[in-house]
């Protein structure tokens, strides 16, 4: 069902940035369905964690609040080359998805 | 198949997590596995702050910055980058005044993260998109006012 | 900009007016190039030709507006979407041939003009030729979707080749004619034409938006666009945007790949002589 896509590249801090692009509707659960009236039920990713070789570095907490298919940057510093880069995510629901990366 | 090796991996992972955190970071700051429920409940957006981050001082911080465009292409998508050279930043939220749910969305760290968090976030309309970053028992903010308008055609 | 406007003006109404003169020459459409594409480098003295090809984030009116452009593209939202495509491409037909055998004309002199059927090529024409002269069915929606998707693999394939279609024949002067009419004459309910909001009032604001330089239009295309994307159908061809754009003047589309907008894309094609291509485009 889902995707995700990471990229690694280097950073002006010397570091690297890591971005993640999953696949999600991010619903909110304020929209109506339009033909039937119906709200649609909330459905958003919740937390999405970041590893570097198994352990976890950082955590990010999505809401509703954030864009449907949701891009997610962050930094990861004294990360080299042949490392890996690893995330993963859990929406409201349950589900989730996963991606590894290993760092060139 | 896979998503139960990954998940027995990522435990297995999460136990050496803590342990080099514990041996890194004397009080054991651990990251906080579970999503924050109540900030993301909290109607305000001190009463956000007070549940993600508990109490704490809010300073104005040139040690952040905010990348963002002073007016968005699309309020349903607009990119954000929070930048910060606090090498002890434990945490930051990106809280939008005026959504119907404010805090939006955070990041917690260790060390090994750099100080950058970026996303793609929903404004309902123009408003201050404030961020804080948690570093020595502070929050640094920095804030910028992002414009929504409706457009008349775009392209 | 005023003499540009009344020669345009005067060259159209002498186009209506009797289609029976002679064919516009080639040093004519030449000029015409110098004028429309000097036009635009003397209002942005900043920019180079090859500026254009950003589209609206090139123009000094849209610097407020940049960063969302520039963060878009740290990751573009349409990378995914491209891996897509590069599959769909290389995916077998059911005589075992690919969209790579197909005869196809360098990206960057599409509209081809062909003097056998005195007819304008497209990009979109020849992938559903090459389908149907395989025994497969042609894509039946070339606005978005798939078609879309083909048309960003295999004009990305000729990115930073600058945009160079021949007019040499006499009848493809005579479809250019029809798209420089097309883009120059007023339509629908506001009356506007192209040249009223992209050459004569570009960079100033309509609504919340700043309107685009008619110098790179359609280099970037297909389109990724946010609006699009978020209504769940993020690409667009070249005609989807017209159709777009004529809605937005109150008047009635015309066919998608019809002979209105081929001769309007030949039209865009030549006026962007020698501007890169930059494909695929993140657009708000």
């Amino acid at each position: 069902m889902a995707t995700t896509k990471m990229k690694i590249k280097k950073n002006k801090a010397g570091g690297h940035d890591v971005m993640v692009l999953a696949k999600h509707p991010m619903e909110t659960g304020l929209r109506k369905n339009k033909k039937t009236g119906e709200k649609i039920p909330a459905h958003f990713i919740q937390t999405m964690e970041f590893a570097l070789n198994g352990t976890v570095v950082a955590q990010a907490n999505l809401g509703a609040g954030v864009s449907k298919n949701p891009l997610i940057g962050i930094a990861i510093a004294g990360a080299s080359s042949g490392d890996t880069v690893s995330v993963n995510w859990i929406d409201n629901k349950g589900e989730g998805d996963s991606a590894e990366k290993a760092v060139k | 198949m896979k998503r139960r090796i990954f998940l027995k991996g990522s435990l297995a992972a999460g136990t050496v997590a803590v342990a080099a955190g514990a041996g890194l970071l004397a009080p054991a700051r651990v990251l906080a596995a579970t999503w924050p429920e109540a900030a993301f409940a909290a109607k305000t957006e001190a009463d956000a702050l007070r549940a993600f981050f508990g109490d704490a001082a809010v300073v104005d911080s040139d040690k952040v910055s905010l990348k963002a465009p002073l007016q968005a292409e699309n309020g349903a998508y607009v990119p954000i980058k929070v930048m910060t050279s606090l090498t002890d930043a434990e945490a930051i939220a990106v809280v939008v005044e005026k959504n119907p749910v404010p805090y939006v969305t955070s990041l917690q760290m260790t060390v090994v993260a750099g100080g950058m968090y970026s996303a793609r976030i929903k404004m309902a309309q123009t408003s201050p998109v404030n961020c804080y970053v948690k570093a020595g028992g502070k929050l640094h903010k920095v804030s910028q006012e992002i414009k929504v308008t409706i457009g008349g055609c775009g392209g | 900009m005023k003499k540009l406007f009344a020669l345009m003006a005067a060259t159209g109404v002498m186009v209506l007016a009797s289609t029976t003169i002679q064919a516009i020459s080639e040093a004519e459409i030449r000029s015409d190039i110098e004028a429309f594409q000097g036009f635009f480098l003397k209002r942005f003295p900043g920019l180079t030709l090859e500026d254009f090809a950003d589209g609206v984030n090139a123009l000094p009116q849209y610097a407020h507006r940049r960063a969302n452009w520039e963060l878009l593209m740290e990751f573009p939202p349409y990378e995914p979407e491209m891996e897509k495509a590069e599959q769909e491409w290389r995916k077998a037909f059911a005589n075992g041939k690919t969209f790579a055998d197909c005869t196809l004309a360098p990206a960057n002199t599409y509209p081809v003009y062909d003097a056998g059927s005195d007819d304008l090529h497209t990009l979109v024409g020849d992938l559903n030729a090459c389908l149907a002269a395989n025994g497969e069915k042609p894509i039946k929606n070339v606005k978005y979707g798939k078609m879309a998707r083909l048309v960003a693999h295999y004009r990305a394939q000729f990115n930073g080749e600058r945009m160079a279609v021949d007019f040499s024949a006499a009848g493809a002067r005579a479809w250019y004619e029809k798209g420089r009419h097309f883009y120059w004459a007023r339509r629908g309910q506001l009356n506007f034409s192209c040249a009223n909001c992209h050459v004569q009032n570009v960079g100033n604001s309509i609504r919340g938006d700043v309107l685009s330089a008619g110098l790179g239009h359609t280099v970037g295309f297909p389109v990724y666009r946010t609006q699009w994307a978020v209504a769940g159908k993020p690409w667009g061809t070249v005609h989807r945007r017209y159709a777009g754009c004529i809605k937005q003047l109150r008047a009635s589309p015309f066919k998608t790949q019809g002979s209105e907008y081929k001769a309007l894309e030949y039209y865009q094609a030549i006026m962007n002589t020698g501007v890169p291509l930059k494909v695929p485009s993140q657009r708000q």
